[in-house]
């Protein structure tokens, strides 16, 4: 089996919660050596659901990496810290700005043991700034930064929270993902390394880059639409004749022309109230009403037969049991199963990028420190290789 | 001192907002993006409201560090012009809106340049009964990965996230695959990536998936979205705010009755649901508390709410929508909004770059294009003298800018 594109690289990978563990997990995907460092009184459980004690969410997270305790404020397990990070590639934590320097581990010590090294720290909301010593996380920061402001039934004044409370999170351990590959980029031209700073606020309003530009040019705050897009019209979810929804879109006028087509009423393509996007936005609401009694009239099926034969983008909505079996989740290994150690077999989500020559991998979440002394003896055989910390460092 | 990806080509071949979302994030990382549309341009041009003509606003924010050539890609020398642009390119990121050309499909342009990176972005993915579906959308996304399924209520109509999100997700993984490949390259050279919106918003999802799987609780954070009604936060007086206590100790609960005039809790049955778990919105029965601690906040202005728990040692923020986000502090103090001139437009705001890299900014170089603005520029850096490139517009293959 040929490695991961980042086979090689060692990431030293003091994170908690979901932020830093959802980073470092697609990193050890792509092959790199994950070494998730956790203090003696790591805490596992207490958010639930759990499985055997252990919350979903730290089983979910922590997988790809191997693990090892570090009481980083004893003289002797920080020396034992210093020796892993003398051979990483990649430092990453998601503690308040603080935290770092207390546990010795701030940029200023850890690149003058390594001056090759990656270093990112993500926060909440910055280093600096009147929020900055506040926590972050996806709840807080879905509501700050107006995620929750235009999402919500068609007719609401007030936009509502997503409630499934991970992506917030996720997208923020992505967008940190990013800024270590692009800083590994960056040390193969340089031949150091750097601090990187990656905050939650930032990525998730990136995130909303789109809504919020719209908002930033017209000054029109979003009000929630339902299924329906802000942006494109049509563009939403209609109840067909088996009272099953069907989502329907037309993103180009090639797309639009092909839905008149599929519905059978070719006069809405020359109708020049629909003649554009941007006046299909505008008339929103009537056409609408012309479209809803006419998917009304005959089964779902059939509109996906008919759809698709026109090239006009369409699909509804899945649930788990449909969701965990479907051929094209399987086919695609969308959805994985990973036999854990002391949770029983678990179903995830699997690599997202598909690579032709160098294919990721996924494996179960560690036991507590379960790797502690394989890792300790790999990084002493790597500095004895290295000689000096620099070399280590700048290994690639 | 350039950005990190300074030095490499991207070209983009892809429409609406995961590809092109993705190239501007190599650009903002210092990469040279060309954008090469079809005659008519890239369907995102014409979505939500315009900026001006051709330049939609979220158009704008998806499209900065880029330089435009729009070509005819239904005729042969369309296909060639685009194939003498593509030659050195690093990386290229197409989708099912370009042209099924034998001559401009990945594999092809692999053979003159293996090392090549190219991304390749689906709605469902390469394999399966569902591979090669048409355009992609977004809604589609949504729905079959049952994201919709934490928004609205319970049984009727589906609620969409009014982001982008299949889309945006992907366009960000699509960048960890390309520069990944590209860290790669020196010694595995170069290869085909795949990504499709409906994997994507399957994994982002996956920390349901497990709790689904197999957990010995039944209920939860995560579990709970399917069953919890709309979440608006908490009002106050003049706004709305989101607040929780980690594991309040008894305390903290106290201090926060007493402040709030709601110490009556303590003797009431109610009581034993508010002190469970985490006070606020993750909690358990933070529905059914909520109203209970509404009545205390309502006649509050959301500051001295926000500031009372701060005190008492919770967590407590506004819930904004954008003007308010825009506007804050600390969205200012960071400077979360990048604010700058177009030319022909007058001032543009953007999302700012999300990373900050201490030694190798990313940077905001140039504005969105109009559609083919750079043509004249990129085709003679290619080779294509004037008269070439006057030919080639007056025969209708190069747009007319």
């Amino acid at each position: 089996m040929p490695e991961g594109p980042l086979y090689g690289i060692r990431v030293f990978d003091l994170t908690i919660a979901m932020v830093g563990p959802w980073c470092a997990m697609q990193l050890g995907a792509m092959g790199a050596d994950v070494v998730h460092v956790e203090a003696k009184e790591a805490v596992r459980g207490g958010v639930p659901p759990s499985i055997n004690g252990t919350s979903i969410g730290y089983i979910t997270w922590n997988m790809n990496k191997r693990g090892i305790q570090f009481d980083l404020k004893s003289q002797d397990d920080r020396a034992d810290a210093y020796e892993v990070l003398k051979t990483s590639d990649v430092f990453l934590m998601n503690m308040r700005p603080d935290v770092a320097a207390r546990l010795g581990v701030d940029y200023e010590s850890v690149s003058k043991l390594n001056p090759g090294i990656v270093y990112v720290a993500v926060t909440g909301w910055g280093q600096a700034g009147p929020l900055s010593s506040l926590p972050g996380a996806d709840g807080q920061i879905q509501h700050y930064t107006g995620f929750g402001s235009s999402s919500g039934v068609e007719g609401t004044e007030e936009g509502e929270i997503y409630r499934h409370f991970t992506q917030m999170d996720a997208t923020t351990g992505n967008y940190a993902c990013q800024a270590i590959l692009m800083g590994l980029l960056a040390r193969k031209k340089t031949g150091k390394g750097q601090r990187i700073d990656v905050s939650m606020i930032r990525a998730t309003s990136a995130l909303q880059t789109g809504r919020m530009t719209e908002y930033l040019q017209s000054k029109q705050v979003p009000k929630p639409l339902g299924h329906k897009s802000q942006a494109v019209a049509p563009s939403q979810a209609f109840m067909c004749h088996d009272a099953r929804y069907l989502g329907v879109e037309a993103t180009s006028e090639a797309e639009w022309r092909g839905l008149c087509a599929a519905i059978d009423k070719p006069e809405l393509a020359t109708d020049a109230r629909f003649a554009t996007n941007s006046e299909r936005v505008e008339h929103r609401n009537e056409l609408s009403a012309i479209l809803e009694p006419v998917f009304a009239a005959m089964p779902l099926d059939y509109w996906m037969l008919e759809l698709k034969k026109q090239d006009v983008p369409h699909g509804r909505p899945m649930r788990w049991d449909e969701l965990r079996n479907h051929q094209q989740v399987l086919d695609n290994q969308y959805l994985i199963d990973i036999e854990t150690k002391s949770w029983g077999t678990v179903r995830t989500g699997g690599p997202v990028w598909h690579f032709s020559e160098t294919p990721a991998r996924w494996f179960r979440t560690p036991e507590l420190g379960e790797h502690a002394e394989e890792i300790m003896r790999d990084v002493r055989a790597d500095l004895a290789k290295a000689g000096t910390p620099a070399a280590a460092g700048g290994k690639q | 001192m350039p950005g990190p990806l300074d030095g490499y080509r991207v070209v983009e071949l892809s429409e609406g907002v995961a590809g092109p979302y993705a190239a501007m994030e190599l650009g903002d990382a210092g990469a040279d993006v060309l954008k090469i549309e079809k005659l008519q341009g890239d369907r995102a041009r014409g979505w939500g409201s315009k900026a001006t003509g051709d330049l939609g606003a979220s158009f704008l924010g998806m499209n900065r560090n880029k330089r435009s050539v729009a070509l005819d890609l239904d005729s042969a020398e369309g296909v060639a012009v685009a194939k003498k642009l593509l030659e050195g390119a690093d990386v290229v990121i197409a989708d099912a809106a370009w042209t099924a050309h034998p001559d401009l499909q990945p594999e092809a342009l692999t053979k003159s340049n293996p090392g090549l990176v190219h991304v390749h972005i689906s709605e469902y993915g390469e394999h399966g009964p569902m591979a090669n579906r048409a355009p992609y959308g977004e809604l589609s996304a949504q729905l079959a990965s049952e994201a919709t399924t934490s928004l609205g209520v319970i049984g009727e109509a589906p609620v969409r996230m009014a982001v982008d999100v299949a889309q945006m997700f992907t366009g960000i993984y699509a960048v960890q695959a390309i520069c990944a490949a590209l860290y790669a390259r020196d010694t595995r050279g170069g290869q085909r990536i795949d990504l499709s919106l409906f994997g994507t918003m399957v994994a982002m999802r996956s920390t349901l998936w497990v709790a689904l799987a197999n957990p010995d609780e039944w209920w939860g954070f995560h579990l709970d979205s399917y069953v919890k009604p709309q979440d608006y936060g908490y009002q106050c007086k003049d706004g709305r705010i989101y607040f929780s206590l980690a594991r309040p100790t008894q305390e903290q609960r106290d201090d926060l009755y007493r402040e709030f005039n709601m110490e009556w809790v303590r003797q009431d049955p109610l009581f034993d649901l508010v002190n469970t778990d985490t006070a606020g919105g993750t909690a358990r029965y933070s529905h059914v508390c909520k109203p209970v601690w509404e009545r205390a906040f309502k006649e509050l202005p959301r500051q001295q709410v926000i500031e009372a728990i701060r005190k008492t040692g919770g967590w407590a923020f506004e819930k904004n929508n954008y003007e308010e986000l825009v506007n804050s502090e600390q969205a200012q103090f960071i400077g979360l909004i990048d604010t700058r001139d177009h030319p022909g437009v007058g001032s543009v705001s953007t999302v700012a770059i999300p990373w900050e890299f201490a030694d190798t900014p990313a940077s905001i170089r140039r504005p969105a294009p109009r559609l083919g603005e750079h043509a004249d520029e990129v085709l003679g850096a290619a080779g294509f003298s004037a008269s070439d490139i006057s030919g080639l517009r007056s025969k209708g293959v190069l747009a007319t800018v």
